[in-house]
């Protein structure tokens, strides 16, 4: 199945806040960055759901 | 344990109020005489009175009932930890509520005048050249303050004994002005006016030893940083025509960033994003998520407060 492009609207202070979190090595690069935040945060609401 | 060295001693009278030169490594002890009396207290700098207490940085940092371990900050864009509550053995503050005042008086009892905390604060001021416009939101000591379903702020009655106290350590050279509060009329301190006891200490090494550290930050201004250092000494104010603004990282710029999800990730997605918040639009939802994931990722603080050490 297709991918779907989300376009984030971000300005240069966020943009700027990614990529200190890339250079400490969370992840390679803004879109890998936004994919690990999506798996992480929704990983999260599922544990808390379980509780 | 080495004793404290006691510099001074004052007894506070009720409707009254001292401005106590206070400086690094000295205690202000502020005790009940008899018990079931509130405090109001104000603090600048001493050596620049621009600088001075910020309850609402303090309550943002500490709660609405700041007590031992805990500091009094300093407003923006100093932002310094100005005093440390070293000992408190009540427990039980407030920086919720305002100062009392003659308006207070006046509108809800009719009293033409009337103790009341901005009165006394600001005769107390007085004394080093300050005017009544300078009293600013004060730390209310031994206040039993709470918010209730409605979210209005409620006092109730204290009940502090003789002797308890607080112990605030001076962290930079102040101007420490403590003040009875004139609230006989309302439950703040039991409906009586009664001294306080003033005590200011040599800190020990023990004492010191007691704070944590904090961040020293390039954010924390001083005059030499700002754009405009000179205290203006007229009270109109009038546009300067030279002005041109030069607010920090403007134009804010906005850039779209392409992110493909693949379908798994469509589906997670649409699990949690806040559609309640932001309807149809997965872009803003999307970026909602990132930094929410952020905030409880990386964010050390409650509420973007400075970061405090421990020792």
């Amino acid at each position: 199945m297709s991918e779907t492009v989300v376009k984030l609207r971000l300005n240069q202070q966020q943009l700027e806040l990614l990529d200190r979190t890339i250079a400490q090595g969370v992840a390679p690069d803004r879109v890998s960055l936004v994919r690990l935040a999506l798996r992480e945060y929704a990983a999260q609401r599922k544990a808390e759901a379980a509780q | 344990m080495t004793p404290r060295t006691i510099i001074a001693e004052w007894i506070l009278e009720p409707g009254t109020g001292k401005a106590v030169e206070l400086l690094k490594g000295q205690i202000l002890r502020i005790e009940q005489v008899e018990g079931g009396q509130c405090a109001d207290f104000n603090c600048f700098n001493l050596h620049d009175y621009k600088e001075f207490m910020h309850c609402g940085r303090t309550r943002t940092v500490h709660g609405f009932h700041p007590t031992t371990g805990t500091f009094m900050w300093s407003a923006p864009p100093r932002e310094r930890a100005m005093l440390y509550i070293l000992e408190d053995t009540v427990g039980r503050n407030d920086v919720l509520f305002p100062r009392c005042s003659a308006y207070v008086y006046e509108a809800s009892y009719g009293f033409a005048v009337h103790t009341n905390c901005h009165d006394i604060q600001a005769e107390a001021q007085r004394e080093y050249g300050l005017t009544p416009d300078d009293v600013h939101d004060s730390f209310n000591l031994f206040m039993c303050t709470g918010v209730d379903e409605d979210g209005h702020a409620f006092m109730t009655r204290q009940t502090t004994k003789p002797g308890d106290h607080v112990d605030l350590l001076a962290l930079m050279d102040v101007l420490a002005v403590p003040n009875v509060c004139g609230a006989d009329v309302m439950k703040t301190s039991n409906f009586s006016l009664k001294p306080l006891k003033l005590t200011v200490f040599a800190a020990t090494e023990a004492d010191l030893a007691k704070v944590p550290a904090t961040p020293k930050l390039a954010s924390q201004r001083t005059p030499k940083d700002f754009r405009n250092r000179a205290i203006k000494s007229d009270r109109p104010l009038r546009r300067d025509p030279a002005y041109r603004a030069e607010f920090p990282n403007t134009p804010i710029v906005v850039t779209e960033l392409p992110v493909p999800l693949a379908p798994d990730e469509i589906a997670m997605f649409n699990a949690v994003k806040r559609s309640d918040i932001y309807g149809d639009d997965d872009a803003a939802a999307l970026r909602d998520l990132v930094f929410s994931w952020w905030e409880e990722r990386f964010l050390q603080a409650h509420a973007g407060a400075p970061s405090i050490g421990t020792k």
